[in-house]
Parts: C-alpha cells; sequence; structure tokens
C-alpha cells in the first residue's frame, strides 16, 4: 500500500512522468487519487480516536477521482458530534503529514448538526457536495447529508447557482472558446463546462446527454484529451496553472505527437482543441436550454412533460408514481410519453398494496383527487398506461366495458372519467349557468371523497344486475384495503349507494310534492351530503352522452337542490331527538364502557335530530363526557386538530352572549371561523362545535396555545375579559390589516317566520370577516333573542350563517324582526 | 284527425304515455319546456337571496290522433297527469288538415 512519504512521492513521480509523456488521462489520475485515498486511510486509522464517530469526504476533482499533479486536495472532515480538543487533535494528525508532504489541502472542517439547515447561501459547497465521496470512516454521515441535497429545492437552487457560475466564467473569457491561450480548466468549452453539463444532466435528465449534439464518447474522448492536456500544463508549469498559452504551445504539441514543423504541430493541437472545446460548449448549450426543471423529489419537467430523474429510483418505489401525475398536475403539463410506456412495461409487477403501503401514501391519493384542472387528463394517462388499473382491480374490471341501452354513448370506464372532467370543470370553466354548482364545490370540506366516490360509483357495472349495491362492495374492498378512516368509509358508501337517487327524484317524481323533498332531506341528513349527491348526480348525467343533460334538466335538479336544502336548513331544529328513538337506540347500543345510558340520554334528547347525522358515534361519546358534572359557570371545552384546520367543542349551560363570546373568542385569536353548528338541549345544555384555521399559526407556535386559548375562552365567557375590547385591539393589529377585510358583495339578511314551527330563521350572508359572527349574533343578543341553533358555513370569502331565534319562548313578530335587521344592516355594512 | 297538445308535470309523462298506450295511441312526441299558467311560480330563498322560479320546468306531449279517438285520448291524458294540485297543465285539442309520411311521401289518413 503506497502511503509511506516515499510511497506518495512514488505516485507523484508516477504521475510526473505519465503527464510529461502526454498520458496523464483519466487512468493516471485515478491511479493518483487512489493512492491519496490509501493516505487518507492511513492516516484516518492512526489518528488518535474519537468518542464522536467522524469521516474524511473527498470533494471536488479530488471527489471525482480526478486529482492532477498540483490540484487541491479537496477534504471534508465530518464528526457526528461536538469538535473539541480531542477532535482537533485528530484533525491535526491527518492534515499535518499531508502538508509535509506538499499537498495543497483544502479542508473543511464541521460537525453535521451544522448541516440542520442547509447552506443555500453557499452554492459552490452544494455543488461540491454533489461530486462528494466518502474516503474514511463513517460513511453514513455523508448519506445523512447528501439526503438533503436530494431535493427539488436544494437541486433548483445548486442548478441556478451552477447557471450564474458558468455565466460569470464565460463572462471573463468574453464569452467564447475560441482563445489563442485557452485555460483548459475555466474557458468556455474547458474542463469546467464539460463537468457541468454532465451536472446539470445528472440532476435534471441523464437521458440529455444521449439526446445532445456530442454523445457520451464524443464527450468521454474530450475529456481525456483536455485531462491530458492540464497534466502537460501542471509538469510545465510546476503548478496549479492551466493555461496553454504561446509559449508552451509548442512543446505541449510536441507531448501530445503532433507530427510536422513546430507551427504546424501547434495549428494541429490548437486545432484538436477546439474541435473538442466545440463539442463541449454546444453540449453545454444544448443541457442548459432541455434541461428539466426539478418539480419534485426525483422528479423533472422536460419540454414533453414530467419525467423521473433516477429511473433505477423509481422502479423501486412503486408508492412513488403517483407522484408523477401529482406533479403533472400540480405544474399543468402531462407525464412524458415515455414515461407512461415506461411505467406500462412495468407496472404488471407490483400488486395493488405496493403503490399505497402506508396512510402517507393514502392520503397522497386524497390530495391527488381533489377536483381541480388537469385530474380528468391526468386520470386518463393513469388508465391508459394501466397503472390506475393496477392500483384499483376493482376500476379495472370495467375496463372498455360495453353497457348497451338507449342512453350511455361511452364505455363505462370512459364514463366514470368524463364525470370527473365534468366536476373538474366547473372548478375551471365560467359557464354563468353552472356557477350555482360551482359554489357547492367550494363550499365542501371533502371534494376528494366526491372524486373517489365517483371513480368507483359505477365499477358494480361488470355485472348485469344492480349495479350500485355492487359498485358499493367493490368501493369499500379498496377503501378498507387503503384504511380509510370510518367517517369518509360511510360517506363513500353513502354516495355510490345513492348516485341515482337524486336523478331520479329531480327527474322522475314530483318535486313539488314537500313529503318528496322532506324524503330526501330525511335521506341526505346534513348539507354536505346534500350538496356532494347534488353534484355527483349533475356531473353522473352529464357523462351519459352530450345531449342528456339539458338546461330544463339542470334547473329541475337546482330547485330540487334548493328546497331539499331550504328544508335541512329551516326546519333543521323542528325535529328534535325524541325518547329511544332508532338514532339514538344505536348510539346507546354501541357504547364504550364509561358512558352510561342516562348520560347519553340526558344529553343527547331534545337535541335536533340531525345531530345524530351530523357526527359520528365517537363524537357523540366525546360530547357527552364533556358534559359531565356540568355547572352553571362551567364551561367544559376541547381543541382538536384535524387536517388542515382545527375544531373547538364546547360544551356548558346556556347564558347570554354565550355564542357571541365563544365567537369573538376565537376571532380575537385570529381564527377563522369556517364551519360549525351550535343548538341547544331542553335542559339549556348547549353543544357548539365549531371549525376554524389558524391562519396565524398561534395553536401551532406555541406550546401552550392549547391552555391559552382555553383560559381566555373560559374567561371571556365568565366575562372576566372583556372579547370586544380584545377584537378592537386585534382589528388594528399590522396581521389584521394585511389580511384586508375589504367589502366584495352586498350583505343579505332573510328573516323567515313561516319555514319553522318553533323558530324565527335569520339567513345571513355577508363578506367574511374578522368577527362576523360575534357582532352578528352579540346584536341578536342585544336585541332579547335566544339563539337556539346556528349554522355556519363559508364559501371562498362569503360567510353564510344560518340563525333560528326565540324572543321570550316564541317567534318574533314582525316589527321586532324588522327592528332587529335594522340594526343587523349598517353592522354588516360597516 | 287532431294534434292534441299537452304540458304536464314531469313526472307524469311516464304515466300518460301508458294511458296513452292502453287507448292504442303508442306514438307521441316528448319535448321539455318551460312555461307558467295559472300556477305562476314562486319567488325561492337560497342562502338568504330570492330567485325567480316563475318558469316553471313541464313537458309538453304532442300525438296526433284520428277524430274517433280525440275523448278517449284527452280523458287518457286527464286522468294520468292528474294529481289536483295547480301546476297539474293543459290539454290543448287542435285541427290537422293533413299528414305526410316523410319516408315514402304518401299522405296518411290514420
Amino acid at each position: 500500500m503506497p502511503t509511506s512519504p516515499s510511497s506518495v512521492d512514488a505516485a507523484r513521480a508516477e504521475l510526473c512522468a505519465l503527464g510529461a509523456r502526454g498520458e496523464g488521462g483519466r487512468a493516471a489520475l485515478r491511479r493518483f487519487s487512489d493512492c491519496v485515498d490509501d493516505l487518507l486511510r492511513r492516516l484516518f486509522a492512526e489518528a488518535p480516536a474519537t468518542t464522536n464517530p467522524s469521516l474524511i469526504v473527498a470533494l471536488g476533482g479530488y471527489g471525482r477521482r480526478q486529482l492532477c499533479l498540483h490540484s487541491d486536495i479537496d477534504v471534508l472532515l465530518l464528526f457526528d458530534g461536538p469538535i473539541g480538543a480531542t477532535e482537533e487533535g485528530r484533525v491535526r494528525s491527518i492534515l499535518h503529514p499531508l502538508w509535509d508532504l506538499r499537498f495543497s489541502v483544502g479542508h473543511q472542517i464541521r460537525q453535521i448538526d451544522d448541516f440542520a439547515e442547509l447552506e443555500i447561501d453557499n452554492p459552490e459547497f452544494l455543488l461540491a457536495l454533489l461530486d462528494a465521496r466518502a474516503v474514511a470512516g463513517d460513511a453514513t454521515l455523508l448519506e445523512r447529508i447528501v439526503a438533503q441535497v436530494r431535493t427539488p429545492a436544494a437541486h433548483a437552487r445548486i442548478l441556478n447557482a451552477l447557471t450564474s457560475l458558468i455565466d460569470e466564467r464565460h463572462a471573463r473569457f468574453n464569452d467564447t472558446f475560441y482563445q489563442l491561450e485557452p485555460d483548459v480548466k475555466d474557458a468556455p468549452g474547458a474542463l469546467r463546462d464539460l463537468w457541468a453539463a454532465r451536472t446539470i444532466a445528472a440532476l435534471t435528465d441523464p437521458a440529455l446527454l444521449d439526446r445532445g449534439p456530442a454523445d457520451r464518447t464524443r464527450l468521454d474522448d474530450a475529456e481525456e484529451f483536455l485531462l491530458r492536456l492540464r497534466s502537460i500544463l501542471h509538469v510545465q508549469h510546476k503548478r496549479n496553472k492551466n493555461d496553454l498559452n504561446h509559449e508552451i504551445q509548442e512543446p505541449v504539441a510536441t507531448v501530445m505527437g503532433y507530427d510536422g514543423a513546430p507551427r504546424q504541430q501547434v495549428e494541429r493541437l490548437m486545432g484538436d482543441y477546439f474541435r473538442h472545446a466545440r463539442a463541449v460548449s454546444r453540449t453545454l448549450r444544448w443541457v442548459r436550454q432541455a434541461a428539466p426543471v426539478p418539480v419534485a423529489v426525483n422528479l423533472v419537467q422536460s419540454r414533453d412533460g414530467i419525467r423521473f430523474v433516477n429511473i433505477a429510483d423509481a422502479d423501486a418505489h412503486p408508492e412513488s408514481w403517483l407522484s408523477l401525475f401529482q406533479a403533472a398536475i400540480d405544474m399543468g403539463a402531462p407525464v412524458a410519453d415515455d414515461t407512461l410506456t415506461w411505467i406500462q412495461q412495468r407496472v404488471d409487477r407490483w400488486p395493488p398494496e405496493a403503490f399505497f403501503p402506508g396512510a402517507a401514501e393514502r392520503d397522497g391519493l386524497l390530495a391527488f383527487l381533489r377536483p381541480r384542472a388537469g385530474l380528468y387528463a391526468r386520470l386518463s394517462e393513469m388508465h391508459d398506461c394501466g397503472l390506475l388499473g393496477r392500483m384499483f382491480p376493482e376500476f379495472q374490471a370495467i375496463f372498455c366495458r360495453v353497457v348497451r341501452d338507449f342512453y350511455h354513448k361511452y364505455t363505462v370506464d370512459e364514463h366514470t372519467l368524463l364525470t370527473i372532467r365534468n366536476l373538474e370543470r366547473l372548478t375551471t370553466r365560467a359557464v354563468k349557468s353552472r356557477e350555482r354548482f360551482s359554489t357547492l364545490i367550494a363550499d365542501l370540506a371533502h371534494p376528494e371523497l366526491l372524486v373517489l366516490s365517483l371513480l368507483f360509483h359505477d365499477v358494480g357495472k361488470w355485472r348485469d344486475d344492480d349495479h350500485a349495491e355492487e359498485s358499493v362492495r367493490m368501493a369499500m374492498a379498496v377503501m378498507q384495503r387503503l384504511q380509510f378512516p370510518e367517517d369518509s368509509i360511510a360517506l363513500v358508501d353513502f354516495l355510490i349507494r345513492h348516485h341515482v337517487r337524486m336523478s331520479l327524484i329531480a327527474f322522475r317524481r314530483d318535486t313539488e310534492d314537500p313529503e318528496i323533498v322532506r324524503q330526501l332531506a330525511d335521506l341526505v341528513g346534513t348539507e354536505e351530503r346534500l350538496k356532494m349527491l347534488c353534484l355527483l348526480t349533475l356531473v353522473d348525467v352529464e357523462a351519459v352522452n352530450p345531449e342528456t343533460l339539458t338546461p330544463w334538466r339542470e334547473e329541475l335538479l337546482w330547485r330540487l337542490y334548493v328546497d331539499t336544502y331550504n328544508h335541512l336548513t329551516l326546519e333543521y331544529a323542528d325535529e328534535r331527538i325524541e325518547h329511544l328513538e332508532a338514532g339514538l337506540h344505536a348510539v346507546i347500543a354501541g357504547r364504550p364502557a364509561d358512558v352510561t345510558e342516562a348520560e347519553i340520554t340526558r344529553f343527547a334528547e331534545g337535541l335536533p335530530r340531525r345531530y345524530l347525522q351530523l357526527f359520528p358515534h365517537d363524537a357523540i361519546y366525546r360530547h357527552v363526557r364533556l358534559s359531565r358534572d356540568i355547572r352553571p359557570d362551567d364551561v367544559h371545552a376541547n381543541l382538536e386538530r384535524k387536517a388542515s384546520w382545527w375544531e373547538l367543542t364546547v360544551v356548558t349551560l346556556d347564558k347570554q352572549y354565550l355564542f357571541s363570546n365563544i365567537c369573538g373568542a376565537l376571532s380575537s385569536f385570529g381564527m377563522d371561523i369556517t364551519r360549525g353548528h351550535a343548538m341547544t338541549n331542553p335542559n339549556g345544555l348547549v353543544l357548539d362545535v365549531v371549525q376554524f384555521t389558524d391562519q396565524e399559526r398561534f395553536l401551532e407556535l406555541n406550546a401552550t396555545g392549547h391552555e391559552t386559548f382555553l383560559d381566555v375562552l373560559g374567561s371571556i365567557i365568565a366575562g372576566a375579559i372583556d372579547v370586544t375590547e380584545r377584537l378592537r385591539l386585534r382589528e388594528q393589529s399590522v396581521l389584521y390589516r394585511r389580511r384586508g377585510g375589504v367589502t366584495t358583495m352586498p350583505p343579505a339578511i332573510h328573516a323567515d317566520n313561516h319555514s319553522s314551527r318553533r323558530y324565527t330563521i335569520l339567513d345571513i350572508v355577508a363578506n367574511n370577516a374578522l368577527g362576523l359572527l360575534h357582532r352578528v349574533s352579540r346584536v341578536i343578543s342585544r336585541h332579547g333573542c335566544d339563539v337556539d341553533l346556528v349554522l355556519i358555513s363559508t364559501e371562498g370569502q362569503k360567510a353564510i350563517d344560518v340563525f333560528h331565534i326565540t324572543k321570550a319562548g316564541a317567534k318574533l313578530t314582525e316589527p321586532a324582526i324588522a327592528e332587529l335587521t335594522a340594526d343587523l344592516h349598517p353592522m354588516l355594512e360597516a | 284527425m287532431k294534434l292534441i297538445k299537452a304540458i304536464v308535470r314531469p313526472n307524469k309523462v311516464d304515466d300518460v304515455r301508458e294511458a296513452l298506450g292502453r287507448v292504442s295511441l303508442p306514438g307521441m312526441t316528448v319535448t321539455e319546456v318551460r312555461g307558467h299558467g295559472k300556477q305562476k311560480g314562486h319567488t325561492a330563498i337560497y342562502r338568504g337571496k330570492e330567485y325567480d322560479v316563475s318558469l316553471l320546468p313541464k313537458m309538453q306531449i304532442e300525438v296526433v290522433v284520428p277524430d274517433n279517438l280525440v275523448d278517449d285520448a284527452v280523458a287518457a291524458i286527464i286522468q294520468a297527469a292528474r294529481t289536483g294540485e295547480i301546476g297539474d297543465g293543459r290539454v290543448f285539442v287542435i285541427p290537422v288538415e293533413q299528414s305526410y309520411r316523410i319516408r315514402t311521401g304518401e299522405r296518411s289518413e290514420m
């Protein structure tokens, strides 16, 4: 092992001799690099031990195993822990011998925690990391750092930095490779350009080099030629100097073996140099122009679409394939044709489970299915290359399935995908007549579950009999395989099971009959399900054939929706949970051991009947627990993080300004209330469930945010804190002013004294603003009205709130309504 | 020979078709229409806002019948389309002078 000083001298002498003969190309440089590797390994082994694992990393040209005679040895000495006296001793034991051996060392000494934040302001270091190579020690340390560089964001920064460095370097040479005295390392068309072209291709699309103006062999030839020149120059200059100047061109030409008179030799040498420089230069230009843009992990966007960068990595990880189509939607591009072909050739190797091994992949599917531009096109690509059918054999069952009837114009699979296209168009196309349906999508909490339902609503058509039941069975198999939560499963089950119900009623029943509307309201139970079923019906009918969904049918469907929606929201409070009715009985039967029948009955009886449809059993048991031992001054509250929002549940006994105070407390923390329900039972027990977004991330950023919020909420309800003052301060804050509260639509108040037997209903639509619910409910309370039920929803920037109110236990008189709305109007317009 | 034009509730079309079939009148033309008669529609409220629903969706059924079947046909339509509520629709009986079969060009006497 040539690791003694004399061995290093021998290796150096060998490279010097090879260089002087014009043979200092790749092989010679590699041998010299290997010699230095051996030396470093010995020094590492002999250095004083440390408790911290450590590593020597080769960087730059040394990392590429192209260490020239007088090049710097660029190394990174890495420690997995703090660098103290022992570590410094170890560093000295490694570096001092190198200096003694007359090596020029470019060294960095770092601990791994230094890389917790990648050095985005040091692009040259990021670039050096791309050629990094573990030489001696614990190689996992390097893997940990490199993993941080393998992100689209880091790749994008590296590419930007590399582009800037190339431009700056070329500017120094007046942007031409036709240099009479070229620098064989830095000049345009020289070694740095060649490495840059390879780096860009490696980070974006390795196949770029195969499609460029010079093939890989041609580039290898250029590299060999330039390295041989560089080795000669190091020998001739006796230092790290790479200028092929006039004085040195003649001896270099001789060493390189060119024949003829000195002038002819030089002309031949420079002729070959320019030929190689042109190939490198054109390749770099091509790579820079054609290089795809990194868009996600292992994904780039090229001219023909989204593709994988590292095919071998993609081949080993089928769970990453959906991200290809997700990125395509995000970037508004197709998936590249050759990538689709690649998937088609490999997709049958994997079972369905391989694509969704865990919750992260399932959630990725849901994010992908969000209705938006491009979803249909990408699903069609997935279907065409066989991926959709492989992920979901249930969907494959309707591949090109023909159902012969008078109406359907497409195969079942295409009909299914067209339903999703129609939904997507509701989100993207501004068609006046469809605006009313488009607004329903904006209001949905889980539009992706509607798309999931559409995807499987007709899979049962692989059989010829009643398909809805079979579709439900097959969809449930999918959902259980992917381990969806119970409430999602119940929702998809409902939508698929009843997917023809609303069209049947709208087009074949007397929708002016209130009983028909009531039956539909009972079936759907909640506005959310009604909206989803309505949208599903619309897009399903439209996908049958281009003539099916006439404006006349649209109108029928919309009227049925409106009548049912009004039934649900306006008569909501009239129907109350009665003693031991079926729904309540099921809650009691399935109760956990710590909840008694009496507790459930006491809590739920007298609440609006729809309470049982709005909340899953688990949530009901949580509400019952919250209601335990409640005394007049108690406020039992729970704060829970959901997907992208939070949910506040409050159980307390009714008191003045209660609802107003809860809303005010939330607004005073900058929370945006998006939906919710407030309801009261006959014993005065109030249940408020409010969903909100924490736009300022108060709860996320503050470790004690939960406790602080609940403390403030309790104090506000108890009257110990003035919520109006807190809101006033909030409205003056910079954060609020930045978010703005510009009124974009005139508010609308509709008071209805007819729809409900017990309540006056105030339907308020206004621009969503901080503290809106607080102010509205405060005005209502100030007029002596009791708020028994509130339905809160938002539609984009529009707040839609329905209050069921009474005054002294009865509906409001017409003069009282007039006074109340007269007070509300200026407040909403303010 | 008469043209019977009936404006009926959308959900009554199937019942009317069956009723006409029972009096040996299998052919008919059905058109989706919107309009109002005595039942002038109403103003609906959706999310606190009023919107006009004065033109109601109806189905128009057209059938040409020999003079001797007009009464049976009208009776069948009325019986099938009736609910007793406002909005059940109207039946018009219109004289038809001539009828031709397009495929053959021959005059049809029904």
